[in-house]
C-alpha cells in the first residue's frame, strides 16, 4: 500500500537535504562548494536545530571532508557527505579510497563542469571523471527524483552484499537551485524504507581489531578488484528490487530503476540521455510524435553498474540510438555514447548509434534543439 | 503552460519572490517551477528568474524566452526585456508609479504599483535594498489573475513564518489592492 505523502515546493538541494535528514546518518563532513553548498547548510541547520541528531564534522576542504566520512564509515555507522566539481577533484585520492575501500557512504553531486573556464553551470565531466572509481552513480531528472533516488541509494550502498558507495548526481542549477513540487513521506515512513545500518561489513570492533589499507600483493589485489566487479554485478538486481519497493511504498517509480524508456517500444528514433536532458527529451518525443514521427526516448538512470542487458534488450528492438551526452572524452566521443556502442558491438546488435555532445558548461538544450538533432538525424 | 520571466535587482529578493510564486501556484493546485538564473549576479546586479505554472507535470528545465507574462521589479530594468517576446495578451507587471513611458502606446496590458514606496512606508529595507518581492507578488497576481490572493498569502506565511510574515503580507495585500491594471 502506498503511504500518504505531502507535495511540498522545494530546491533540488532541499530534496537532497530532506533525503538524508529522514535517512538519519550518524556522520555528516562537508565542504562548502557552488552549486551543492545548500546542501550543507540545510544539513548543518537540521543538527543545529535538533531535527537530526548526527555528527557534524567541520572541515577545511574536501579532501578532508571524505576523509572523516571514510573514518566514520570504517567505524560501522551511516555517513553522508555532498560535493560538485572542483570539490570533487579535490577530493579525487579518497574518492577512490572509498570506491576500493567498499565503503557505503553517500554523496549526492551537483554536478558542475570543470575548470578552465571558470563557470559554475552543468555538465556532467566531474561526476564522469570518477565513472572508474567503483561508485554507483545514478542520474536524475527532475527534484523529485533527487529526493527518491537518495533515499534508495542508502538502502542501496548499506545492503551487505554490496557495500558500494553511492554517488546521486544532480544538474547544478537546472536541479540544485530550481524550486518545483517533491510529495515528501513522513519522516518515520521514509527511515522504515531505508532501515537502520545495524548489520555493517566492515566495523569498529575492539575486541576483533582489524587492520585496513595495509600492503597488499598482486594476487590479493586482483581478487579484491575482482570482487568490486563481481559487486557492481549484484548491484544491478538490487537497484531494480530496492527501487521495487520504492515503488510500492511511495507509488514513484524510474523504468526499472536502471533505465527509463519512454514512448513506444519500438521506434525509427530513439533518444539516448542521462538526467534533466532525459526529461526534456521526453518533451521533445510527445511533440515529434504528435507531428507523425516515431520516436521514442530511454533514459539511462544507473550509469554505473552500467545496465548491459537492458540496453541491449531495448535496442534490439530498435533501429538508430542517437545519444546525447553532457561531457566529453576528449581524443574519443561522448561518455555514454562510447559505452552503448561498444555494449551492442559486444552483444551483435547491429542497431546503428550515433550521438551529440551538448549542454557543456551549462549550455542550455531546450526540448527544441532536441527535436533538430531527431530530425536531422531521422533524414539521416 | 504559463511561462513568466521577472527580473530584478540583486539584494531587492526576487529570487526568493519567485520561489514563493511558485509555491503560491502549488497551492492553486499547478504544477510550478521557479529557476534562478544565477552567473555573477551580485548585489545592484540585473537578475532574472524564470517561473512556469501548468495543469501538467513540467518536464521543461530550460530558461523562459517567450514568456506569457514580465515582471519588473526596478522600472530602469525595464529595457532588459524584449517585450516583443512577451505574449500580446500578457501583463507587464512594473514597479512605477505611473504607466512607464515606453510602454505608452505599445496597446500592451500593463499591470503598475507603487511597489517601492510601500515596501518603504512598511519598513521592508535590508542593508540598503528595498525589499519589493512581496509587494510586487501582490501585484502580480491581482494583474494576471492566476493565482488567489489566499494561496499567496499561504505561501508568504509558510515562507517567512510567524514573525517575519505580517509584514510582508501586508505589502503584497496593500500592493494587491492598489495595482492598476491598464491597456497602455
Amino acid at each position: 500500500m502506498v503511504v500518504k505523502q505531502e507535495t511540498k515546493s522545494m530546491t533540488g538541494n532541499d530534496a537532497a537535504s530532506y533525503a538524508a535528514l529522514f535517512a538519519k546518518p550518524d556522520v555528516i563532513a562537508a565542504y562548502p562548494i557552488t552549486p551543492q553548498t545548500t546542501i550543507v547548510e540545510n544539513l548543518s541547520r537540521f543538527v543545529d536545530e535538533g531535527k537530526l541528531e548526527a555528527e557534524f564534522v567541520i572541515v577545511e576542504s574536501e579532501h578532508s571532508a571524505l576523509a572523516a566520512c571514510m573514518g566514520a564509515a570504517w567505524s560501522g555507522v551511516r555517513t553522508f557527505t555532498a560535493t560538485s566539481s572542483q570539490g570533487l577533484l579535490y577530493m579525487a585520492e579518497n574518492v577512490f579510497w572509498t570506491g576500493y575501500g567498499r565503503l557505503p557512504i553517500i554523496m549526492p553531486v551537483v554536478n558542475r563542469c570543470l575548470a578552465p573556464g571558470w563557470n559554475i553551470w552543468p555538465d556532467f565531466q566531474d561526476s564522469m571523471a570518477f565513472r572508474d572509481a567503483g561508485w554507483i552513480q545514478m542520474y536524475t531528472k527532475n527534484n523529485q527524483e533527487v529526493f527518491d533516488t537518495t533515499l534508495q541509494a542508502f538502502k542501496i550502498s548499506e545492503s551487505k552484499d554490496i557495500a558500494l558507495p553511492s554517488m546521486p548526481c544532480l544538474d547544478g542549477f537546472v536541479i540544485s537551485h530550481t524550486t518545483g513540487q517533491v510529495d515528501l513521506p513522513d519522516p518515520e515512513d521514509a527511515f522504515e524504507f531505508v532501515g537502520p545500518y545495524d548489520d555493517p561489513v566492515i566495523a569498529l570492533d575492539v575486541e576483533n581489531p582489524w587492520a585496513y589499507g595495509s600492503m597488499t600483493g598482486p594476487d590479493q589485489y586482483s581478487k579484491h578488484r575482482r570482487d568490486l566487479m563481481v559487486a557492481m554485478e549484484r548491484a544491478k538486481k538490487k537497484i531494480i528490487d530496492v527501487h521495487k519497493e520504492f515503488e510500492e511504498r511511495f507509488g514513484r517509480s524510474y523504468g526499472n530503476g536502471l533505465i527509463e524508456p519512454y514512448g513506444d517500444d519500438e521506434a525509427d528514433l530513439t533518444l539516448v540521455t542521462l538526467g534533466t536532458i532525459g526529461d526534456e527529451a521526453h518533451e521533445a518525443i510527445d511533440r515529434l510524435k504528435a507531428e507523425g514521427h516515431n520516436v521514442n526516448a530511454l533514459r539511462v538512470r544507473t550509469f554505473r553498474p552500467f545496465p548491459v542487458e537492458n540496453i541491449v534488450e531495448f535496442a534490439k528492438k530498435n533501429h538508430k540510438l542517437v545519444v546525447i551526452d553532457r561531457a566529453a572524452s576528449f581524443g574519443h566521443d561522448g561518455p555514454l555514447r562510447i559505452e552503448v556502442e561498444a555494449v551492442l558491438k559486444r552483444h551483435n546488435v547491429d542497431t546503428s548509434v550515433s550521438g551529440k555532445i551538448m549542454g557543456l558548461g551549462g549550455e542550455d538544450v531546450p526540448y527544441s534543439a532536441i527535436i533538430d538533432l531527431a530530425k536531422k538525424e531521422l533524414k539521416e | 503552460m504559463i511561462e513568466v520571466i521577472q527580473i530584478s535587482r540583486g539584494g531587492s529578493g526576487g529570487i526568493t519572490g519567485a520561489k514563493i510564486l511558485a509555491e503560491s501556484a502549488m497551492y492553486e493546485g499547478l504544477d510550478a517551477q521557479a529557476i534562478p538564473k544565477y552567473g555573477s549576479e551580485r548585489r545592484g546586479a540585473a537578475v532574472e528568474a524564470y517561473i512556469r505554472f501548468s495543469n501538467a507535470p513540467i518536464r521543461i528545465h530550460s530558461p523562459v524566452y517567450e514568456p506569457n507574462h514580465a515582471m519588473i521589479l526596478d522600472i530602469s530594468l525595464l529595457d532588459r526585456i524584449d517585450i516583443s517576446k512577451v505574449d500580446k495578451d500578457g501583463v507587464i507587471v512594473v514597479n512605477s508609479k505611473e504607466v512607464p513611458e515606453e510602454l505608452k502606446g505599445t496597446g500592451r496590458k500593463v499591470a503598475y504599483v507603487d511597489a517601492t514606496g510601500i515596501s518603504l512606508e512598511l519598513g521592508l529595507v535590508l542593508s540598503g535594498f528595498t525589499l519589493v518581492n512581496m509587494t510586487m507578488l501582490g501585484a502580480f497576481v491581482k494583474g494576471t489573475e492566476l493565482i488567489s490572493f489566499e494561496n499567496l498569502e499561504k505561501a508568504i506565511r509558510n515562507y517567512w513564518g510567524e514573525k517575519r510574515a505580517p509584514k510582508n503580507v501586508e505589502a503584497a495585500k496593500r500592493a494587491y489592492e492598489e495595482t492598476k491594471v491598464v491597456r497602455a
